[in-house]
């Protein structure tokens, strides 16, 4: 029995999904360390963490602008961006369902509204951690940068609540994929889910809803 | 015939790495030709909303002697700490030279302005049986100078007069004087040095330095403190002081010296002898212009979240962590209680082999 899959994450996106989970973490990490070296005594001195997070800088830099790039190139940023009005028209239906208002929610596209808002504020977060951070990193170049954003010390403590909000981010990321279904946390690993794995239910054109034809193999 | 001193020699004058001598000793000689050749501008000395630290400062110059330094190296006509004149004849002094020398003289300013009831709050002497506010005087000054210089942060761009809640209404003098030359000699207070060699590149050059972005010489602020502090080794090695007095960085006592553009760390202060923070300070980072706006003793400060209630990000952010996995736990119930987790959706799957 070989369960018909489709493909869900292209390769470069799970590649870059991971890549930029892994430069972010280490960045929280070493973050965490460069702002309490004394409480969160993760790395062994400054010269380690600062280093590793100027490097993971750089690849969180790089991951930022080629997900960017490729999200335009080959089309995927209608499943990402989140849309003002398009999306939060969706959003009630989908609030219903995950407060247990409502059994079902319709079909969504690729993400809920929910997730496109979660993925559209990451790439502005993390657009927003890449400007701060290169300020903070070169005090004597960017020195006007910094007085826009009202002084370094307004810089430093916006990059370090952007941490705080990634960390929470991520909780709630994590946990809502693992909720939808363990074969979505599998697809971003292995990039296929089964075919016929339920996104929720469609309308007509008169938006009524077509009862989904759950089990009926193709 | 004066010697003339090039921009190239008084850079690395001001750098110091030219001469043995202080800086102003080094400038004394050239700027005393220019002087005897009347090539000098006049300056007027203007103190506001200030607690003369900054004039204490100028007087700690050493080598030469400090009446050499105000009367012919820096050439003041009006400093009311030190002139002699008193009364409405030294407020006469300044009219003056105002109207004497229209458009060729310099301001210096020590002290922040305060517009509040329209400058009472700050009243510097009177003239003609009124009195003469610090605002009056800096608009009259101001408005006829060749360029205003700003001695210390408060004239720069408000210091410590202007911190919140800033109930005298302090400005900066940009904000009261527009469209003049202005040079920032910022700092809580200015070293000599700056004070002086700012002084006197305009008074030689007769033009402004080049700036950095918050308007400050880029020969004296031009380097980060962090980046050339003696404790560095320190942080670079994890190795932090938790109390006054110990070895390691001032990091987590406070210091600022990641955010602070100066270069006491070469300089030094009271004549060469030490600077902030290898004396076993912090540095407050005193010449930026948020300054003093932050908590000295203390990394990072605390975010407001109500009326006069404080918390760390830290603590914000356990507490909607907190609340983040609670509410997770109960959504997971609840999945695990309607079948979406578990069950049903593995039924689901079942069912829909091929
Ligand atoms: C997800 C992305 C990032 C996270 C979560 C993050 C987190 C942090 C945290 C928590 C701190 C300590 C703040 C403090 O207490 O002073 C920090 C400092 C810093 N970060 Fe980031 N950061 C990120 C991206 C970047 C990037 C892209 C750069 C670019 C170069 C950068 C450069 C810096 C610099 C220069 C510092 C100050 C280090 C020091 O002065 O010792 N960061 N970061
Ligand atoms: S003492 Fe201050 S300026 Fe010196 S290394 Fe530590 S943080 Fe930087
Ligand atoms: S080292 Fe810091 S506190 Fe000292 S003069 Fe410079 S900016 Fe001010």
């Amino acid at each position: 029995m070989i369960k018909k899959m489709e493909l869900r994450h292209p390769l470069w996106v799970r590649l870059l999904h991971w890549s930029n989970m892994i430069s972010i973490t280490m960045l929280c990490l070493t973050g965490f360390y460069i702002h309490a070296p004394l409480s969160f005594r993760l790395f062994e001195n400054m010269d380690n963490a600062r280093t590793a997070h100027f490097a993971f800088a750089m690849v969180l830099f790089v991951g930022v602008v080629l997900r960017i790039y490729l999200a335009i190139a080959e089309k995927d940023w209608p499943n990402i961006l989140y849309h003002p009005i398009e999306d939060t028209k969706k959003l009630p239906s989908m609030i219903k369902y995950y407060l247990f208002l409502a059994k079902d929610h319709p079909y969504y596209g690729k993400y809920n509204p929910g997730q496109k808002g979660m993925y559209t504020g990451v790439f502005v977060l993390a657009l927003f951690q890449v400007l701060t951070g290169f300020i903070l990193y070169k005090p004597e170049f960017f020195t006007s940068w910094a007085y826009f954003f009202g002084g370094y010390l307004v810089v430093r403590i916006l990059h370090y609540i952007v941490t705080w909000i990634f960390v929470l981010m991520v909780l709630v990321h994590v946990y809502l994929d693992v909720a939808e279904g363990i074969p979505v946390l599998k697809s971003i690993f292995t990039g296929k889910i089964p075919a016929d794995f339920h996104h929720g239910y469609h309308v007509d054109e008169q938006g009524r809803k077509i009862e989904p034809e759950r089990g009926v193999s193709a | 015939m004066a010697t003339k001193l090039s921009r190239r020699d008084f850079m690395r004058a001001a750098a110091g790495s030219a001469a043995a001598v202080s800086l102003a000793g080094f400038l004394s000689p050239y700027i005393a030709e220019a002087a005897e050749a009347g090539e000098l501008p006049p300056v007027i000395w203007l103190a506001g909303g200030a607690c003369t630290g900054c004039a204490v400062s100028l007087l700690n110059c050493q080598d030469p002697d400090i009446q050499d330094v105000l009367l012919k190296v820096i050439s003041l006509r009006f400093q009311e700490n030190v002139m002699a004149a008193q009364g409405e004849q030294a407020i006469n002094a300044i009219y003056d030279v105002v109207a004497k020398y229209p458009g060729q003289y310099v301001l210096a300013v020590e002290g922040s302005v305060q517009i509040k009831e329209n400058g009472k709050w700050c009243v510097i002497g009177e003239r003609e049986g009124h009195e003469v506010t610090m605002l009056q005087a800096v608009k009259d000054v101001g408005s006829q100078a060749a360029a205003i210089i700003n001695i210390g942060t408060c004239s720069c761009f408000g210091g410590l007069p202007s911190a919140d809640p800033n109930p005298s209404e302090s400005r900066s003098v940009a904000d009261i004087v527009k469209g003049k030359p202005i040079i920032n000699v910022a700092g809580c207070p200015p070293h000599p040095d700056w004070i002086v060699g700012t002084i006197a590149h305009y008074l030689l050059f007769k033009d402004v330095p080049e700036l950095d972005s918050a308007g400050r010489p880029k020969m004296f602020y031009g380097r980060i403190i962090h980046d050339n502090c003696q404790r560095r080794q320190y942080f670079d090695n994890g190795i932090f002081a938790k109390n006054f007095g110990e070895m390691g960085c001032m990091l987590e006592l406070g210091c600022k010296g990641p955010i602070a553009h100066c270069d006491s760390t070469t300089r030094l202060w009271n004549g060469g002898v030490n600077w902030c923070v290898q004396c076993g300070g912090v540095c407050l980072a005193c010449t930026e212009p948020q300054f003093p706006n932050w908590p000295i003793y203390e990394r990072m400060a605390e975010m407001p979240i109500g009326p006069a209630t404080t918390a760390t990000v830290d603590q914000i952010g356990f507490v909607l962590g907190g609340a983040a996995v609670l509410g997770i736990g109960g959504h997971l119930a609840g999945n695990i209680a309607t079948g979406r987790i578990g069950s049903k959706k593995d039924h689901d799957k079942e069912e829909g082999d091929n």
